[in-house]
């Protein structure tokens, strides 16, 4: 099947770009490995102070709905298994689509912590739980631990307590040579403070004034109380480590430690307590194994969450006609997600002939995406500006 | 400090990693060649940022701007049969 442009991924970036090229006149499709259509945004769920509740699923739903009046051509629980050049995009289930445009809105995977025992039954990462809690309404234990301290842990930590499950706290990894900053008591301070201003939820705003104290936050690294401070009736330890999940065919206990004001663990101080599930949460990163299969070229960009490929601010890649949106570009929230779409989408539009005034349509579509950054209120990477700066830099200094 | 699973496809552990690096293995290629970390059938989705932390960490040295564990295709676990129903021969693609 020939079409004139096929957008690999069905969550809001994908979908946003779907229904912009498909407004326009173009034919799509949309491809997507889960039965429902939303991708990230179907665990999402808590109020933003301005703008009321965020519902992801709904947010989905009427995606989605746009997707299927415009009569897009949507291919759920189909894997892209390859791209082979100026285009073929191959689907598990033996489809074969033919594009000059392909728009990779592929979204992030989760990043792992390693502790002994977590490959365990039981233990999952935090976005599983959100998924399961949120979206299939099962609570993932009656008795939760979490492991790694972050705008997203803390957030479904809070969730799984308003569905009623017990988060027994909130602790810092094991102290590991080579996880030093989320394993370390006075940088997960600083980091927590940064929340402060932008968090989206009562929850969250609250863990970051608790912390935000300049004075504060230079103490409390040696003075913040072992047995950690509630939040919301959830204890937020961070001072102590999980240093081990245990149990024979399912998560039954974790061992915790007391950890020193320089990270290190006091063995003297190791206790074990029973939990039916543990969930990991070591932040995301941009998932582009088909960037990479399709000969795109790479930089990595800490602030952004790892490799992205590069991109113009056109958005398209180094492989003529191959555009990126969303998350694969560097992790950021939902609603940027839906403006790079958009943009994406509209520059395609105007490759294929369908815009009048193009330029000034995309000049207006860029400027969008700036406004949501503006307006964003998670923020998941600490220093995304810079990130998104050496972004365009590396794009400038290759062209 | 015990020791943990780093690629959970093929169960290869710290140890056996930072075994392999003190042997020579630098890059995320040499370990994978090594220890099979990375190889198993989700082409290391979850082990590579571990990998690239733990090599940075121990080398001493930045995380390369590409990574030279290349994605291959399938990108994802295809079943033999599907593959055959395509009826396809793809050898001469890439
Ligand atoms: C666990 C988690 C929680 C988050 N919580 C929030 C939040 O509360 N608020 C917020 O604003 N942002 C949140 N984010 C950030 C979130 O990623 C963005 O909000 C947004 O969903 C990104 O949109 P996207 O379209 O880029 O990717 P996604 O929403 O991730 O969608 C990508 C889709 O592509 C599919 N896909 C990938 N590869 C293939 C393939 N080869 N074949 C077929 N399909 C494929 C995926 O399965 C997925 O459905 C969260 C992210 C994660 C991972």
């Amino acid at each position: 099947m020939k079409y004139d442009l096929v957008v690999i991924g069905a969550g809001p970036a994908g979908m946003s770009a779907a229904i912009k090229a498909a407004s326009h006149g173009a034919t799509v499709a949309i491809v997507d490995e889960n039965p429902a259509a939303g991708g990230k945004l179907l665990g999402q769920l808590y109020k933003e102070p301005k703008t009321g509740w965020w519902i992801g699923r709904e947010v989905a739903k009427s995606l989605e709905e746009k997707v299927k009046r415009l009569g897009i051509d949507y291919f759920p629980e189909n894997e892209v298994w390859a791209i082979f050049p100026q285009w073929k995009v191959l689907l598990n289930h033996g489809e074969e689509l033919h594009t000059d445009y392909i728009l990779l809105a592929t979204g992030a995977a989760e990043k792992a912590i390693p502790v002994p025992g977590w490959t365990i039954p039981g233990v999952m990462s935090i976005g599983a739980a959100q998924v399961l809690n949120n979206f299939h309404r099962v609570n993932p234990g009656k008795r939760i631990a979490i492991i790694g301290i972050d705008a997203l842990s803390l957030t479904v930590a809070n969730e799984l307590k308003l569905s009623g499950a017990q988060v027994i706290g909130i602790y810092l990894p094991p102290p590991d040579d080579f996880l030093d900053r989320i394993s370390n008591p006075q940088q997960m301070i600083a980091y927590l403070s940064s929340l402060a201003d932008a968090a989206p939820n009562h929850f969250l705003k609250f863990a970051g004034k608790v912390t935000q104290n300049e004075f504060i936050q230079k103490v409390s690294a040696a003075f913040y109380p072992y047995r950690g401070m509630k939040i919301w009736g959830i204890p937020l330890f961070l001072r102590k480590s999980i240093l081990e999940i245990e149990g024979d065919k399912q998560a039954e206990q974790i061992k915790i430690a007391k950890i020193s004001r320089d990270g290190l663990p006091e063995m003297e101080s190791v206790k074990t307590i029973q939990v039916d599930c543990v969930c990991i949460s070591g932040g995301l990163y941009p998932l582009s194994e088909l960037a990479s299969a399709a000969g795109c070229e790479f930089a990595y960009i800490n602030e952004l969450g790892g490799h992205i490929p590069l991109h113009s601010q056109e958005m398209e890649t180094t492989q003529t006609g191959i555009f990126v949106a969303g998350n694969i570009t560097g992790i950021e929230g939902a609603k940027i997600a839906m403006a790079q779409g958009e943009l994406a989408g509209t520059v395609v539009s105007d490759r294929l002939g369908l815009l009048k005034s193009g330029t000034a349509i995309i000049k207006k579509a860029q400027a969008r995406v700036e406004k949501a950054r503006e307006n964003a209120l998670i923020k998941f990477q600490p220093d995304i500006e810079k990130g998104r700066e050496l972004a365009v830099q590396f794009w400038d200094e290759r062209t | 400090m015990s020791d943990k699973i780093i690629c959970r496809c093929e169960e290869v552990l710290l140890s056996e990693i930072v075994e392999a690096m003190k042997t020579g293995a630098q890059t995320e290629k040499e370990l994978k060649l090594k220890t099979r970390a990375g190889m198993g059938i989700c082409q290391g989705r979850t082990c590579r940022p571990l990998l690239e932390q733990i090599i940075s960490f121990y080398t001493n040295k930045k995380i390369p701007q590409a990574s030279n564990l290349t994605f291959s295709i399938p990108v994802r676990p295809l079943s033999l049969s599907a593959l055959a129903h395509t009826g396809k021969d793809y050898k001469n693609e890439n």
